[in-house]
């Protein structure tokens, strides 16, 4: 028996029709800027596309995605096979790394293992690192007049912060952001960034080997030191393991939440320069800032997932062991749950502002942003991340003065490759400021 | 021993019934719903240690 979506109205589809969609859109240069009108057109016309030329199935709808999410059981993260174990970690750059880990037992222990870190008390605990650290860097070029904010800020402070908590000595942190940048990279844009790339996983690999022997003999309260230490029943990672998931953090920890503070900031420069002074008179609302940047244009915009069995949605089969791919981009701006979901609004009265649930729903009984997904693969980081974001941003504030953009004109945030699960951000950000006396 | 949680402090994080789906599970509106009478075994019992250290507003305890 298959199970059923709760929305099961027919969409037609004929064939010719003036919405039809051509799936080469999806490779095109224009959706890769802006997803939106495409995304418009799949919810309105597409809730459940088949798309045959990727050999994938589409969803767009905020319902729709929220249901996929809320039956886990339903979608593996990892690739779904029936007749056998999960294969791990064999080609990815990181190595073996939890978010191959699917829906299995293994993912709960590795997930346990290092979630509480990244929340409550232990979270608190490194705020006062992540101010330090904002000044730090913000002091380099606080004298200047200009800053290039992509390179100079925001992929300055997160991979810092992470760094820091696994414990590495600070005076390898520079050595650290530029095997970061190059790991990155070579997610992103492939070719010769991808070899660029492996290099610098490779070199990472081989420092922290000889760290990995220190930190099991002499642990500390770092988290290397409580990765190394887990167990379930009797088992703890092996040294791969543990490096795949050194370079899942950076990358997790650090890319998404450095993207994350150069949205805000684009938003802020570019989309609504006005509500930047009400930002400014009262920096609380950073949090909005966040929020609201994680509904109209996330820094994440596809999940992707396997069938697990038949699934019908709008009346519709979709086979089991099929791909499938949830645009939280999409949901996002679904004119069905959000009013002028194209506006960006810091003062929105329809969304859930503040703290994210794992579960998607909230006492305020407004809907939450899909950004950081929902329910068993919920992001691990996402205190963490909207901690850090919003010191990071109010630091900057207090810091300079007049902060305006250097140029009149943006080219805009765009992803690499949203079906690739691109980060979206603007490639670079220039800002001119007054410089303080 | 019996659980409890407090629905009022609950936030509905959604914290204890994603990791411990052993003892709790998620009601529809998200409030959380304990699925087992009584923490008779040490396997319930640490599911339900581990699942008051998740929980971010504090809103569940173990009583005798």
């Amino acid at each position: 028996m298959a199970e059923s979506s709760p929305d099961t109205a027919t969409e037609n589809e004929a064939p010719g029709l003036p919405n039809e969609i051509d799936p080469r859109e999806f490779d095109g240069e224009a959706f890769q800027h802006d997803p939106f009108p495409l995304y418009q057109r799949l919810r309105d016309h597409h809730p459940l596309f088949h798309d045959r030329f990727h050999n994938r199935w589409i969803i767009s709808r905020y319902w729709d995605v929220d249901w996929c999410f809320q039956n886990n059981e339903l979608f593996d993260r990892a690739v779904y096979k029936p007749d056998g174990p999960y294969k791990f970690g064999s080609t990815h750059i990181f190595g073996p790394n939890i978010l191959e880990y699917g829906n299995s037992g293994q993912h709960r222990f590795l997930r346990n293992v290092i979630a509480g870190q990244f929340v409550g008390a232990k979270l608190n605990d490194f705020l006062p690192m992540v101010e330090q650290i904002s000044d730090e860097v913000i002091d380099k070029f606080k004298g200047a007049g200009e800053v290039e904010l992509v390179t100079q800020f925001s992929s300055q402070v997160p991979i810092r912060v992470i760094s820091n908590m696994l414990g590495l000595p600070r005076e390898d942190e520079d050595t650290f952001v530029g095997w970061y940048q190059a790991l990155i990279a070579g997610l992103g844009f492939g070719g010769k960034y991808l070899a660029m790339g492996i290099k610098a996983r490779n070199e990472m690999w081989d420092y922290i080997d000889p760290l990995i022997d220190e930190r099991a003999k002499n642990p500390g309260e770092d988290l290397l030191s409580r990765i190394i230490g887990a167990e379930l029943e009797g088992t703890s990672m092996s040294k791969e393991e543990i490096k795949g998931f050194v370079a899942l953090l950076l990358a997790a920890g650090g890319d998404t939440t450095d993207k994350a503070i150069a949205n805000m900031w684009y938003h802020m420069m570019y989309t609504r320069p006005d509500q930047l002074e009400d930002v400014k008179k009262d920096p609380e609302l950073w949090t909005n800032v966040f929020t609201e940047m994680m509904r109209y244009d996330p820094v994440v915009h596809a999940q992707f997932r396997h069938t697990t069995q038949e699934v019908v949605m709008h009346d519709r089969v979709i086979p089991e062991r099929a791909g499938v791919i949830l645009y939280l981009g999409a949901g996002n701006r679904d004119e069905r749950v959000f009013k002028d979901p194209d506006t960006f609004d810091i003062h929105r009265d329809d969304l859930h502002m503040g703290r994210e649930n794992r579960s998607g729903r909230y006492k305020d009984g407004k809907p939450g942003h899909l950004g950081f997904g929902i329910g068993q693969h919920f992001c691990m980081g996402y205190a963490m991340a909207r901690q850090e974001a919003v010191i990071a941003c109010s630091k900057l504030v207090e810091a300079i003065d007049n902060l305006r953009p250097k140029f009149k004109d943006h080219p805009g945030i765009f992803s690499p490759s949203i079906d690739s699960g691109g980060f979206r951000s603007p490639q670079e950000l220039w800002l001119s400021f007054d410089v303080k006396r | 021993m019996k659980l409890k949680i407090d629905l009022d402090k609950c936030i509905r994080s959604g914290e204890c019934y994603y990791n411990h789906p052993e003892i709790i599970r998620m009601q529809d509106n998200g409030d959380p719903e304990i699925i087992v009478a009584e923490i008779s075994t040490p396997e319930l019992k640490r599911h339900a240690e581990q699942a008051i250290e998740v929980c971010p507003a504090v809103a569940i305890s173990l009583e005798d």
